[in-house]
């Protein structure tokens, strides 16, 4: 049985060819991207905390929510030649500040109270968080699919954001659409002004330094609250900006989203090496790479399991992810 | 410190510790730190507590037993009762022993608890109904689902060498998430059927038989699932006594202390994930056979969650805080579920159970302060919007019983959309305010927000029961930790970092 | 000293506990199923279905329609006739939780006061409470069990129900299979088809049914799955072969099926996506050239416009069987309490559920409703709904709108 799974991917690899290795590569690269954005806000808050914040995928859903308001306050996805650019910014600044004032509130309400209690405490706290915001979204939202991107293509009927799924550039007759492109950059310049704050700025150094040893970076005159705050503040920014783009590039959204996307990119998070800034960019890559060629080649039923299980088998043979430090034990 | 120099190069003598100036023990020196069970709570509480703690164990479970085997007949006399509230917690307490053996005695984070159920009802389901036909018999098939659910347990144990806490919480996690994709979508042929039934999984499945007699009815299965628990709690209670217990202890709290001391940390730890995995597969076989059914998708992530709350609020490590985490949770939850059909009841104990929190304030003149402002806020508010909007928005529906309510609680007539959610987001943000406050602000800020939570009660919980049990839990749960991490019979510990 | 006092403090408030609780108990209603089953009710002025579906859960996008319908078939009917209903709901959080629908199928089952039900949801939840109903003496109503073997059996599958203590207002799996994969290979003419399922029993059961059909008349049929709470279709898109002429998605969620559509689009890809009932919503699903299966329903019939006024606007028909269900169950408790004078057992209405005749003005589904007492046709059985009762196959216009053609 198992040689005939091999043989089939193989045949599949071929039927589809150059454009479908370009299709499922540019689908791995913007999926990529998102859950790049959204494993740094994981990675970032471990690195401070070492707290695994289950609540950070809810915050990416809500980010894509408070998008969808602001649309909804403009006018809604039927828009006709409305102008675009403009909105969209708006709907990022939105998004972003939203996100990341409820990413503080979290870490006030929920995880500062918890800074010396056992490991597992503000695990499960943060599972409570995860279990309250879900729920909240569903009360509010009536548990309905919202849609941002109205209806489309070949009919005649006005769309906000149809102008976005218009091929930029072909490669062997594969469109790369202007929300693909918009998607990857954003994700880059994000990403960019990130590595600059915590690399070359002094805010950088202090949230360097907190994650290395907070009570020397306490002792040094370093405002630690502030730090963790700021630290919690920026990572929900990007999954806030992460949301928006996911609402632009996939179009629907419900209250389930931030649990299924959460665990892809605290994989990601976690493949990367937990605790590093760019093991998580790279492994968000990665797992976006890999979840799109697996349903590409191997079948939407085995993907899940076949990302899994390479992921599982990497982390036995490198426990601490690709660019994750070894953690030292102390007695 | 003397002023005249001694012998140079000699150090001073250290001072002579002050004379003790009061009988009990001083802050900052150790005596303090060893009484600390004499410092029991006062009142009460304290009494109750130390009740509890000078029973002896083995009449602790009779109690229970005992207790538990009379409930069909003056407490859960009605079937649905029986099986909602009674076999359902029992099914819980069995779960919650399995996971409290790796999480509260190992200290391991297994996240991937759910599967090793999953594995043991499958198994059961798959040997004893009408999809391949196989009918054997619950002796010969529990045995079976145990040994079946040990075997990847052992190979996550394995694993577990290698991995630190944080990568075993994930490398498990995902194994619970590869299961339920088998499962439900791979479900490879065998024999001709898809191994697990998809996403129907495996209904009609056998009820349990033990040489030839059947249990079948719901009273059967609870005095079978009470038997079974009891036994397994015994079980565990002694290997926690044993040596393994004390090992795992002493890995939990320092893995590498314990293995300078020549304890096989390792071995452990695969040995606390077997003997989770074996109880998961008991309890999974019981739980198919009383469901009938094996599907896949009961066993995810919510459902590992709630086990987790059993045995996170009954206290880690502590048998009988399974037995409480699951009656409070299961019969909290079954009771606010909608189709326990007591809307008053669920009001008057949502408004009690407000009021005896407020209540446990100290002092009491800050408790009497909040109530006060809560229920001055509410006739104010009422008084503005009846004059401002008229009976439109707050002539809503009448509650039975209880006619004084709806001239204090505001109830629009028409429910708009808008105006609910706005009501629950300025909820939410009331609550984080209170929560930053200190002191009389906090107090004085209290009585609004309990006052908008009674609205947003009336106006949108009480319409959405199911979201709502959901919601409180998520709550609960936040609460719960910041309150008290040990739970609610467990030990606080401190971490070693 | 302390602890003794301590002992007797703790058995002095579990003895109170006791007392609190007997009270509470024994305030309820007593005795075993048996009884209960075949309590006589008084009918009065009011009586009680109760209502099962997802209020929580992934599902609870498909719950939350049908409550509303519910919900409006019970103001619908209270305003016209004196015997007036009243619901207790059961959230069976279909896909989350299986154990929750037998929790509420026993809740149910003693809950005196219920008479009859509408629901489950879910076929899998209907497998497994089928004993509990049929020890309560309740015949469900379900608006959206479409597993062919709750009502028919089929060779491999025995029949899963027991005739007469279920029925459902929907057409099941067979015959909406059927009538597809027909009108994919005749009228169509497709020669190769891809089918994606959402990894749901509701989707896996009509992919097996088009499945087989197609292949049995030698259409070429490839199959992928996607999870229904990953609406990134990208990837399964770039999965499909290149020679593929009409891809088919027997799904539940209309966005879902709109965003494939989209999707598929945007990638440059020009197969004709086919829908199941599951994706019939007008307001949501416009993709201009798909077909879709949903009901005949007359979309200015005054109820559908009344209840499109009550919710902003969208008339999704998901939860519009669930209406019919509500409707059967109340037609019958009214036949009930008239034969019985007042008083009426829940085997009374359960037989009359079997005799009920809904006109297509009262059922809303575009066709009058009546139960079938044995097995009709290839697919169904006793149960199911006779007459005209068949999903239409409609095309969706350039401007969004649903036109029949089949």
């Amino acid at each position: 049985m198992h040689h005939l799974l091999v043989f089939n991917i193989i045949d599949q690899i071929r039927t589809l060819g150059w454009p479908g290795f370009w299709s499922l590569l540019r689908n791995g690269i913007v999926s990529g991207s998102l859950l790049a954005l959204i494993a740094l806000g994981y990675t970032m808050v471990y690195g401070i905390l070492q707290l695994l914040n289950f609540a950070h995928g809810d915050i990416y859903m809500v980010g894509a929510f408070i998008g969808y308001g602001v649309l909804q306050a403009f006018g809604g996805a039927e828009m006709a030649s409305f102008p675009i650019v403009p909105l969209i910014i708006i709907m990022f600044a939105v998004a972003m500040v939203g996100s990341g004032v409820l990413g503080v509130a979290i870490e006030r309400v929920a995880y500062k109270p918890l800074r010396n209690a056992p490991r597992i405490a503000p695990l499960i706290s943060a599972l409570g968080v995860l279990f309250f915001l879900e729920s909240s979204v569903q009360l509010l939202t009536n548990s309905a699919h919202v849609l941002y991107e109205g209806v489309y293509l070949g009919g005649n009927y006005p769309s906000t954001f149809g102008p976005l799924l218009n091929s930029v550039f072909t490669v062997d007759g594969i469109p790369f659409t202007t929300v693909d492109t918009l998607v990857v950059l954003a994700a880059v310049a994000l990403m960019v002004m990130l590595v600059w704050l915590v690399y070359r700025t002094r805010f950088g150094k202090a949230m360097r330094a907190v994650a290395f040893d907070r009570e020397a970076a306490a002792m040094m005159g370093i405002d630690v609250d502030r730090v963790i705050s700021m630290t919690f503040f920026i990572g929900s920014v990007l999954a806030g900006a992460a949301g928006v783009m996911y609402g632009l590039y996939i179009g629907d959204t419900s209250f389930t989203l931030g649990f299924q996307y959460g665990l892809l990119a605290f994989t990601a998070a976690v493949v990367g090496g937990i605790g590093s800034i760019p093991g998580a960019m790279l492994g968000g890559l990665l797992v976006g790479l890999f979840q799109n060629f697996a349903t590409g080649y191997v079948g939407g039923q085995w993907s899940d399991i076949v990302v899994f299980g390479i992921l599982i088998g990497f982390l036995i043979i490198r426990p601490n992810g690709i660019l994750g430090s070894k953690a030292i034990q102390k007695v | 410190m003397s002023d005249t120099p001694d012998t140079p190069g000699v150090p001073e003598p250290p001072p002579e510790p002050p004379a003790e100036t009061e009988s009990g023990p001083k802050v900052g020196v150790d005596s303090w730190v060893a009484s600390h069970e004499g410092r029991t709570q006062r009142g009460p509480l304290g009494w109750l507590a130390h009740g509890w703690e000078s029973t002896p164990d083995w009449i602790k479970l009779l109690a229970f037993v005992a207790i538990a085997a009379s409930l069909p007949y003056w407490l859960l006399r009605s079937e649905g009762d029986l099986f909602n509230f009674g076999l359902y917690t029992l099914l819980f307490v069995g779960f919650g022993l399995g996971l409290n053996v790796v999480v509260g005695y190992a200290g391991l984070l297994d996240l991937g608890y759910v599967a090793f159920l999953g594995i043991g009802s499958y198994t059961y389901a798959l040997l004893s109904s009408p999809y391949y036909g196989i009918h054997w018999p619950a002796e010969a098939v529990i045995p079976i689902a145990m040994l079946a659910a040990t075997i990847p347990a052992a190979i996550l144990g394995f694993s577990a060498r290698r991995l630190l806490g944080d990568y075993l919480a994930i490398v498990t996690l995902f194994f619970a998430e590869a299961f339920v994709v088998f499962t439900n979508v791979a479900n490879p042929v065998l024999f001709g059927k898809g191994l697990t039934g998809g996403a129907n999984g495996i209904p009609q499945v056998d009820p349990l038989t033990f040489f030839g007699y059947k249990i079948s009815s719901t009273k059967q299965e609870y005095f079978f699932l009470i038997g079974a628990v009891a036994v397994v709690a015994g079980a565990l209670y002694l290997a926690n006594q044993s040596r393994t217990g004390r090992a795992w202890r002493a890995s939990r709290e320092d893995p590498l202390a314990a293995e300078v001391m020549s304890m096989p940390v390792n071995r452990l730890k695969i040995l606390a994930f077997i003997f989770s995995s074996a109880v998961a597969g008991l309890f999974g076989a019981i739980f198919a056979a009383i469901l009938t059914a094996a599907v896949s998708t009961q066993f995810g992530i919510p459902f590992l969650i709630t086990i987790y709350a059993v045995i996170i609020l009954g206290g880690l490590g502590s048998i009988a805080g399974v037995f409480v985490g699951a009656i409070l949770i299961n019969c909290t939850f079954v009771f606010l579920e909608p189709q326990t059909d007591h809307p008053g009841f669920k009001r008057w104990l949502f408004y009690g159970a407000i009021i005896v929190l407020v209540a446990l304030l100290k002092p009491w003149y800050k408790a009497v302060v909040v109530f006060v402002g809560t229920i001055a806020t509410g006739f104010v508010a009422h008084a503005v919007v009846q004059a401002w909007g008229g009976s439109a928005w707050t002539g809503g529906k009448t509650i039975n019983g209880a006619s004084w309510l709806s001239h204090w609680v505001i109830i629009p007539k028409t429910s708009h959309g808008n105006f609910d959610n706005i009501l629950y987001i300025g909820l939410v943000v009331a609550m984080v305010v209170v929560m930053m406050l200190k002191g009389w602000w906090r107090i004085i800020a209290l009585g609004p927000t309990l006052y908008l939570t009674a609205v947003v009660w009336e106006n949108v919980l009480s319409e959405n029961p199911g979201v709502t049990a959901l919601i409180l839990f998520g709550a609960m749960l936040v609460g719960l930790m910041i309150k008290r991490p040990q739970g609610l019979l467990g030990q606080a510990r401190v971490e070693i970092v | 000293m302390l602890k003794k006092v301590g002992l007797v403090a703790l058995l002095a408030s579990l003895l109170s506990v006791v007392v609190a609780t007997t009270a509470w108990g024994s305030a309820k209603a007593p005795a075993n199923a048996g009884a209960v089953a075949a309590k006589s009710v008084k009918c009065g002025t009011k009586v009680t279905i109760g209502v099962a579906y997802p209020e929580t859960g992934p599902a609870a996008t498909l719950g939350t329609p049908q409550w509303d319908w519910a919900n409006f078939a019970k103001k619908t009917w209270n305003k016209s006739h004196k015997l007036k209903l009243a619901f207790v709901r059961g959230d069976t959080q279909l896909a989350g939780n299986n154990p929750q629908a037998v929790q509420v199928a026993h809740a149910f089952a003693s809950n005196g006061k219920i008479l009859a039900v509408s629901g489950p949801a879910g076929s899998q939840e209907m497998e497994d409470t089928a004993s509990v109903w049929k020890g309560a003496n309740l015949g469900p109503v379900s608006g959206s069990e479409t597993r062919v073997a709750l009502t028919r059996a089929l060779p491999g599958t025995p029949r899963e129900t027991t005739p007469g203590y279920f029925f459902r207002t929907v057409p099941n799996d067979g015959q909406q299979g059927d009538n597809v994969a027909t009108f994919i290979h005749k009228k169509l003419k497709k020669t190769n088809v891809r089918i994606i399922d959402d990894e749901e029993a509701y989707s896996q059961g009509l992919s097996l049914q088009v499945k087989n059909d197609l292949q049995k008349v030698g259409v070429t049929v490839t199959t992928d799955h996607i999870s229904q709470q990953n609406p990134d279709y990208n990837s399964v898109i770039a999965a499909i072969p290149g020679n593929t002429q009409l891809v088919y998605i027997p799904w539940q969620v209309p966005a879902m099926a709109q965003q494939f559509f989209t999707q598929l689009r945007a990638n440059g890809d020009h197969q004709i996506v086919m829908g199941s009932d599951g994706t019939d919503d007008p307001s949501t699903f416009k993709g201009a050239g798909s077909y879709v299966s949903g009901f005949p329903v007359q979309t200015n019939a005054p109820a559908l416009k009344s209840f499109k006024k009550a919710h902003g606007g969208d008339p999704e028909t998901f939860g519009l069987p669930t209406y019919t269900s509500v409707m059967v169950n109340a037609t019958a408790l009214q036949m009930a309490c008239n034969a019985g004078h007042g008083k009426t057992t829940r085997a009374a209405v359960r037989k009359d559920v079997a005799k009920v005749k809904l006109s297509k003005a009262v059922s809303l589904l575009g066709f009058p409703v009546v139960f079938l007492k044995g097995n009709h046709g290839k697919f169904q059985g006793n149960g199911d709904m006779g007459g005209t009762a068949a999903f239409g196959i409609y095309k969706i216009q350039p401007n969004g709108s649903y036109s029949r053609v089949g």
